[in-house]
This record gives C-alpha cells, sequence and structure tokens, in this order.
C-alpha cells in the first residue's frame, strides 16, 4: 500500500476533520488579527486546501498553492461574513486562487483538450481489484491540460456544477460539459492501458 | 472522497459504479505536505495586519428605518423654520442679556447688561417664568438644567470672591461677565424651550 511506501500519504478519513471541529471563535479571534487563532484554523484546514491543491495543480505547485490560499484568506478574512460556513468559503476562495494561478498560463487551446486530440479508449473500464488506481490516477491527470484537469476535477471530485465552473474558469457551461466528457474518456484510456500492462 | 458533492448533486451523467474512473476517484488518497507550510504563511502576513475592512451592510428594515427617521427629522426642522417658537410670556417683558452697560428698550424687550442690579432683575424674571413653565418640560431636561445653573452659580461666586481681593483683575472681571452671560443664556433657553411646550 501506498501508505507504506510513502509516509506522507495517510488515510483520508484522518485528513479532513469536520469543520464543525474548528471553533467559530478562532476564526472569529482571526478576523481581528490574532495569528494563533489564525494558526489554528490553518492547521484544521491546511489538509482539504492542500489536496485540493494537489489535485488540480499537480503534487509541484500545491505547496506553494497552499500557502497562497492561506496568505490570501488572511487578506480577505474582514470580507468573511458568515453567510457560508467558513470550510466552503476557504474552499471557493483556495479554487479561485488556483484558477488564477493557471489563468496566465498558455491561450485557452493550451488548456483544455481540443475536439481532435486523441482519445485512448472511449467504452468505460470494468472495474478492477487492483490497489493502485489511486496513484495511476495521478499519474494520468498529470497528462490533462490545466483547464481539463480543473473542469475534472471540481466536477468529479469536488461535486461542483457545470454552471458554476464556466463562471470559475470563465467559460461557457457548455465547454465545462464536453471538457469533462474529454477528460473522462482520456483518464479511462490511461487507466485501462495501466490496468492491462499490470495484468499482462 | 470525504467531501465529495458538497456543493449539490452533479448536472452530469454521474460515473457508473464499474467505472474504472470511478473507483479510481474514490481510491484517490489524500496526502500531507512534506514540510511544515506554516513557517512561510506566518512570515507573509506579519507584514499584513489583518485590516478593518469590513463592509457595514445595512439590511432592508434598518436602510427603511434610516430613510424614516431621515425624512422625520428634514421634515421636524422645515417645520421648525417656518414655525419659530412664540415669545414665552406674551405678558411680560423677553429679557435679553447683552455686555454693555446700557439699559435700552425695543417695545417689549428689555436688554440686560451685567451690573449686579440688572443682572439679578434678569435672572430673577428668567427664573420665574422657568418656575412656572417648568412643568411643560421633562423631566431629565429639567434636571439638566438645574445641575448647569448650580455650576454657573457657583463658578460666578467663586469670581466674585477672588474679585473682591483683586477687583482690577481683568481675567477675573471677564470671567465673571462670561459666568454671567452663560447662565443668561442657559435661563433665556430653558424659559423658551418652555414656553414651546418642551418640543
Amino acid at each position: 500500500m501506498g501508505v507504506l511506501r510513502n509516509p506522507q500519504i495517510v488515510p483520508t478519513l484522518h485528513l479532513f476533520p469536520s469543520s464543525k471541529l474548528v471553533p467559530v471563535d478562532d476564526v472569529v479571534l482571526a478576523t481581528q488579527g490574532d495569528t494563533a487563532a489564525f494558526e489554528r484554523v490553518y492547521r484544521a484546514h491546511m489538509p482539504r486546501i492542500f489536496n485540493l491543491a494537489r489535485r488540480m495543480a499537480g503534487p509541484d505547485a500545491a505547496e506553494e498553492l497552499t500557502q497562497d490560499v492561506f496568505v490570501r484568506a488572511w487578506q480577505k478574512l474582514a470580507l468573511f461574513r458568515g453567510e457560508s460556513s467558513f470550510a466552503t468559503w476557504l474552499h471557493r476562495l483556495a479554487v479561485n486562487v488556483i484558477i488564477e494561478r493557471f489563468r496566465t498560463l498558455g491561450t485557452a487551446r493550451e488548456r483544455f483538450l481540443a475536439d481532435s486530440e486523441a482519445v485512448l479508449d472511449v467504452a468505460p473500464a470494468v472495474r478492477t481489484k487492483h490497489m493502485d488506481l489511486s496513484m495511476d490516477l495521478q499519474a494520468a491527470i498529470e497528462q490533462l491540460p490545466h483547464g481539463a484537469r480543473q473542469v475534472f476535477v471540481l466536477h468529479d471530485v469536488e461535486g461542483y456544477k457545470h454552471e458554476e465552473i464556466g463562471d470559475m474558469l470563465g467559460v461557457s457551461p457548455g465547454t465545462s460539459k464536453s471538457q469533462l466528457h474529454r477528460a473522462r474518456q482520456t483518464l479511462r484510456g490511461l487507466l485501462n492501458k495501466k490496468v492491462a500492462a499490470r495484468e499482462s | 472522497m470525504s467531501e465529495q458533492r458538497r456543493f449539490g448533486e452533479s448536472d452530469h451523467e454521474p460515473l457508473q459504479q464499474d467505472d474504472v474512473l470511478k473507483q479510481a476517484i474514490s481510491e484517490w488518497r489524500d496526502e500531507l505536505p512534506t514540510r511544515d507550510l506554516w513557517a512561510g504563511i506566518s512570515t507573509r502576513i506579519e507584514s499584513q495586519p489583518v485590516t478593518a475592512s469590513r463592509r457595514v451592510v445595512f439590511t432592508l428594515p434598518q436602510l427603511a428605518l434610516a430613510a424614516t427617521l431621515l425624512i422625520a427629522v428634514a421634515s421636524g426642522l422645515t417645520w421648525m423654520i417656518a414655525h419659530p417658537p412664540a415669545a414665552p410670556n406674551n405678558n411680560g417683558p423677553v429679557i435679553q442679556a447683552y455686555g454693555a452697560p446700557e439699559e435700552e428698550t425695543q417695545g417689549k424687550i428689555v436688554q440686560a447688561n451685567f451690573a449686579d442690579a440688572q443682572f439679578n432683575a434678569a435672572v430673577t424674571d428668567l427664573e420665574t417664568i422657568l418656575r412656572e413653565e417648568r412643568g411643560r418640560l421633562d423631566p431629565r431636561t429639567v434636571l439638566i438644567i438645574e445641575r448647569n445653573l448650580k455650576a454657573i452659580d457657583a463658578a460666578i461666586n467663586e469670581a466674585r470672591m477672588a474679585l473682591n481681593d483683586d477687583p482690577a483683575n481683568p481675567y477675573l472681571n471677564s470671567h465673571l461677565a462670561d459666568a454671567r452671560r452663560r447662565k443668561l443664556d442657559l435661563l433665556r433657553t430653558a424659559t423658551t424651550l418652555a414656553s414651546a411646550g418642551g418640543d
């Protein structure tokens, strides 16, 4: 298992404490400039933000992006009005920070999968008993253009709708839908190839 | 994923249970950073204290109340300008204080100077009016007026005692005249308020 190979990998259950575990008072204190309280807020929310950044932007950029997210959160804390949970507010802020990072990188054509781009396997692959799918997915998603990767993570992992994704990425909901469709096909193809290679 | 679908149901065809992608997502493990990121964050936020830039947002009822108050105040001011308060007592003289030692009569208005005799007479007249009309004033207003009158009287008495020792002292004379003027102004304001019914 990855846990044994990589000491940094720990079970999800331990990484994602409920946001209810973070006393609201810490957010209030942080809003008043209490850095110790803000550090507690950081400790509670960092794992989820780090993994969001890792999935959307890749492991190389995740640490720096996580820092950027919390610095931005500190700057914007005064604007948190409690209309949503702090976790939801922070998550949306993190998505925006991550998208901003890549918005300036390349043109839309480079960010997204082109219609003509090869799809390795159109048909859904059958469920496999292999336990290395997590690593395979991590490797496969690295091959997606940033835009397509963000659509996939935001929709299939984070649960946003195409309308919301379109707003965040500055594209139409239709573009988000088509990118998700092609990203899924590409990822299935790559995963099936990995599985097939291990089984042969 | 524990946090999946936190923002509502997907609006795209959901992944099938036997889809390798579905399984891969569910097994996509979380990781932790290879280093403590807080030190870097702490350094960066140290120079950026949280500013008190919270936006003040009013609710609709609050805005409605503020608008109503604004209209009421504006209407009140307009009414006061159009309907100046009547003289406190049409039967008696209106006493107006001034600093010159002269005395002249303008209709019913008697101007008082600050020589002791005239000053005392003016004060007595105003105090009489105030006594008769005080029932029309809010008790809290009466309390404030009386408290201020006591303070002014104390200042006047102190100045008088000091002038006994140094009658030519310009500062003490000026202080006494100023205290008397303030007492007359306060009494005039109080009687005007009382005559207007405390409005």
